[in-house]
């Protein structure tokens, strides 16, 4: 799988899955756009080690969840490369509380970065990808399907993200465009720290058949993969990455030992 | 309104607390300003002085007034510059 001489742009990518898929997407040959929020020593970290990859790499710094600074990303990326192959839409935010604490400003925090973004990073990459085909490939979680907990509004936030992943599939298909997910259980990274309580891994790795869990890594050689022209015929899928967990009901009760 | 002033505003407006509540030594907490109160807050005065707040330094303001010369410093930086 090449993809060489391709143009991708990651949103969030300074760490953890972000950065994991910006430098497999990289090691394929793909020149990056590194977009970042708040942590911009990461973001300028992760194009120094996609450089050291042989590809190019541009730090752009835009919150995904202003409608303004989505255009201006757009605007730039059009000004100075006139084209874009690949949108990885993974920035995402959220504000982890029990039901009835969340406000309008959390709900509209969260689904603003982790649903809107996708229509409208999606609107603006499909113009750039007219003629040429692209990839869009958004990251999505488990808590789409499954109740976890404090998470309820960002588990609403990337069901609508599955579901504007299948409309976009449809819509964007006559011209050459694949628009796909994938959801994982709970991810190794700095947000998981930052979100959760200590136990919530020790938790996870026992109720995950695989017997670990998913890595940054994990993620990025799917998206990866979605992102090959060996992927063309998948279309609006949301791929599970969760090392069995959702399937293995039994393991998550505790009651799966032999 | 001078920057402090300034932060103030934006800071009481985000938390809806009595802006006269604020002082120097005011930790987050104290002005009852969650994760997400801090970062709208942050971002607010990244726009209004055209400077970036790094997360890395936002994590040690310990109180409003870390976080007021912190901004300070950078607007002084940005204007000698």
């Amino acid at each position: 799988m090449s993809l060489e001489g391709k143009l991708a742009l990651v949103t969030g990518s300074g760490r953890g899955i972000g950065r994991a898929i910006a430098l497999k997407l990289a090691s394929q040959g793909a020149d990056i756009i590194v977009d970042y929020f708040r942590h911009r020593e990461s973001a300028e970290q992760t194009a120094k080690d996609i450089e050291a990859l042989g590809v190019k790499a541009e730090v752009i710094r835009a919150n995904v969840g202003d409608a303004a600074k989505i255009d201006e990303l757009f605007d730039m990326i059009g000004n100075k490369f006139g084209h874009l192959d690949i949108l990885i839409n993974n920035a995402a935010s959220g504000v982890g509380r029990p039901l009835a604490d969340i406000d309008v400003k959390a709900w509209e925090w969260t689904m603003n970065i982790n649903a809107r973004a996708l229509l409208l990073c999606a609107q603006r990459a499909a113009k750039l990808m007219e003629g040429r085909g692209g990839k869009v490939v958004s990251i999505s979680s488990l808590g789409s399907r499954f109740v976890l907990p404090n998470y309820t509004v960002v588990g609403v936030s990337k069901a609508a993200l599955e579901a504007l992943t299948r409309y976009l599939a449809i819509e964007l298909a006559p011209r050459g465009i694949c628009v796909n997910a994938v959801a994982a259980s709970a991810v190794e990274t700095e947000a998981l720290k930052f979100y959760f309580k200590e136990g919530l891994a020790k938790d996870t790795r026992q109720a995950t058949p695989a017997g670990r869990m998913v890595t940054p890594e994990d993620v990025a050689n799917v998206v990866a993969f979605l992102c090959s022209e060996e992927a063309f015929m998948i279309r609006g899928q949301i791929i599970v990455i969760d090392g069995g967990t959702s399937i293995g009901l039994l393991a998550l009760a505790g009651k799966g030992e032999q | 309104m001078n920057i402090e002033e300034q932060i103030r505003d934006i800071l009481a407006r985000i938390t809806r607390v009595d802006k006269n509540i604020i002082t120097r030594e005011s930790t987050f907490k104290e002005i009852k300003a969650d994760s997400l109160d801090v970062v709208q807050a942050l971002v607010a005065v990244e726009e209004t002085f055209g400077i970036e707040i790094p997360d890395e330094e936002a994590q040690k303001f310990q109180n409003f007034g870390d976080f007021v010369s912190f901004v300070e410093n950078r607007v002084a930086q940005k204007e000698r510059v």
